[in-house]
């Protein structure tokens, strides 16, 4: 069951979530479980965002109040432990929309994932350095144009040529994104929302 | 105002799936019913990969023209689609669009002068969206200087001076309708067109959204929109805008639409 504070989180009270974590750190509770329950909020959040409930200005908002808290309670010593795993993301070269890819590292993020948030216009080189670098399993794309098409093709190509695609599963999202696009620029999934890309690192991390 | 009417897109689900079967019906109907609602132009983009792209926007092209005078706004960010499209037109299209990036100052400015109307120009470049007026001014800027260079008039660019989702930026409005009123006071013969819908990107029943923002935008000296001529609504919103601002003489141009059953309260 959710807590007080996962349900303040998962409310958008911005107020609450601060005023419950400042108690809860004078109060002597470990900064570790109230990063936990804000996490909890976040779950909830992008549940509520899947069904209609909740808007994208709400998964912004969300992003706001839970860096804040989660940078208090990292500076008092907080922790969730292990992270789930990493993973590596950004928009492609050509392409610089930012919300969607915002929106699923805010999300990656919360859900207790290690980003590495490449940016946006991200050439393939770059991307390749940095799943070498984290040794990242899950490489995400993002593009909103038709000519984000190849550059996604050529990361992919890349990595095989890199030999690191035996290990990296690739995801790709972004509004023109399609099954058929998945299948040319030769990814192992497509993610039509934030969650949906929540729940493939779950599946492919999880293995 | 300019009407680009905007639902000849393939990244609509529904268009999309007509392109990919040649529904010759379905595109024709969609675009006569956007000339009837008013549409000065029509904007066709194909969506599709790059590679079939130039003949899917070909196919558009054709397609439409057999049915409508009414001229085409060419919309892609692939350089290789717009002159394929462009080598079909039977009359000087819009072209959508160019921005400060150099792929698009490479590929596609290069096409526009002596074969288009007007092209749409982004303020954005290779570093992104300027978050501020000022950071917009200093692309529209460069941007003007290198369509004057091509030989454009400044009556014939019609800048986009994007708007943010306003469920992603609180100003992202405000920004855009600043830069218009900076630009106009410093280049008074260019044009301002915008992407309607996408102020309202992530929010619950856009069309209000939309509705404000135009009106708004109007005030601001906007001159051309992307949008949907057939959503009554926005259409009422758009003439009644247009007539409070002293642009519609003896109201002629709103009460004609009510007498054609266009305005609904």
């Amino acid at each position: 069951m959710a807590n007080e504070l996962a349900m303040a989180m998962a409310d958008l009270d911005e107020e609450k979530v601060q005023a419950l974590v400042k108690a809860g750190l004078a109060g002597g509770v470990d900064p570790s479980a109230l990063l936990n329950e804000c996490r909890e909020g976040m779950t909830l959040i992008g549940q509520r965002f899947e069904t209609g409930e909740y808007y994208l200005s709400d998964l912004i908002m969300a992003g706001e109040i839970f860096k804040t808290a989660a940078a208090d309670l990292a500076a008092q010593g907080g922790s969730s432990g292990p992270t789930k795993g990493k993973v590596v993301m950004g928009t492609v070269k050509g392409d610089i929309h930012d919300i969607g890819k915002d929106i699923v590292v805010t999300m990656l993020r919360g859900a207790n994932y290690e980003v590495t948030d490449l940016g946006v216009d991200v050439p393939p080189a770059k991307f390749i350095e940095a799943v070498k670098e984290t040794g990242a399993p899950v490489l995400g794309m993002s593009g909103l144009l038709t000519i984000s098409f190849d550059p996604m093709k050529e990361t992919v190509a890349a990595l095989q040529a890199a030999g690191l695609r035996g290990r990296v599963k690739v995801m790709i999202g972004g509004g023109p994104v399609s099954e058929q696009v998945r299948e040319y620029v030769g990814a192992d999934a497509l993610g039509v929302d934030a969650q949906a890309a929540v729940a493939l690192a779950g599946q492919w991390l999880a293995a | 105002m300019l009407i680009i009417a905007e639902k000849l897109n393939g990244t609509l689900k529904k268009t999309a799936a007509a392109i990919a079967a040649r529904d010759v019906a379905f595109v024709q109907d969609l675009a006569l019913r956007q000339v009837a609602a008013g549409a000065a132009y029509i904007d066709v983009n194909a969506g599709t990969a790059p590679a079939r792209e130039p003949d899917d926007l070909v196919w558009l092209v054709d397609t439409v023209q057999e049915v409508t005078e009414t001229p085409l706004c060419l919309d892609s960010a692939n350089p290789a689609a717009i002159q394929a499209g462009l080598a079909r037109v039977k009359r000087p299209p819009m072209i959508n669009s160019i921005s400060g990036e150099r792929n698009r100052i490479e590929g596609v400015l290069p096409l526009v002068a002596g074969n288009a109307a007007g092209v749409i120009a982004l303020l954005l470049d290779d570093n992104g969206i300027p978050k501020d007026v000022e950071g917009r001014m200093v692309v529209a800027r460069r941007l003007l200087d290198l369509t004057r260079a091509a030989g454009i008039a400044d009556k014939d660019v019609y800048v986009d001076p994007l708007a943010i989702a306003v469920s992603t930026k609180q100003d992202g409005a405000l920004v855009a309708l600043d830069t218009m009123r900076a630009l106009r006071a410093e280049a008074p013969e260019v044009r301002f067109s915008v992407g309607l819908s996408n102020i309202s990107f992530g929010l619950p029943i856009r069309k209000v959204v939309n509705r404000a923002f135009l009106t708004l935008a109007l005030q601001a000296g906007l001159d051309a929109a992307i949008m949907d001529p057939l959503d009554d609504s926005l259409y009422s919103e758009m003439l009644a805008a247009e007539m409070v601002l002293g642009r519609d003489r003896f109201c002629r141009k709103y009460t004609s639409a009510f007498r054609a059953n266009r305005i609904v309260a």
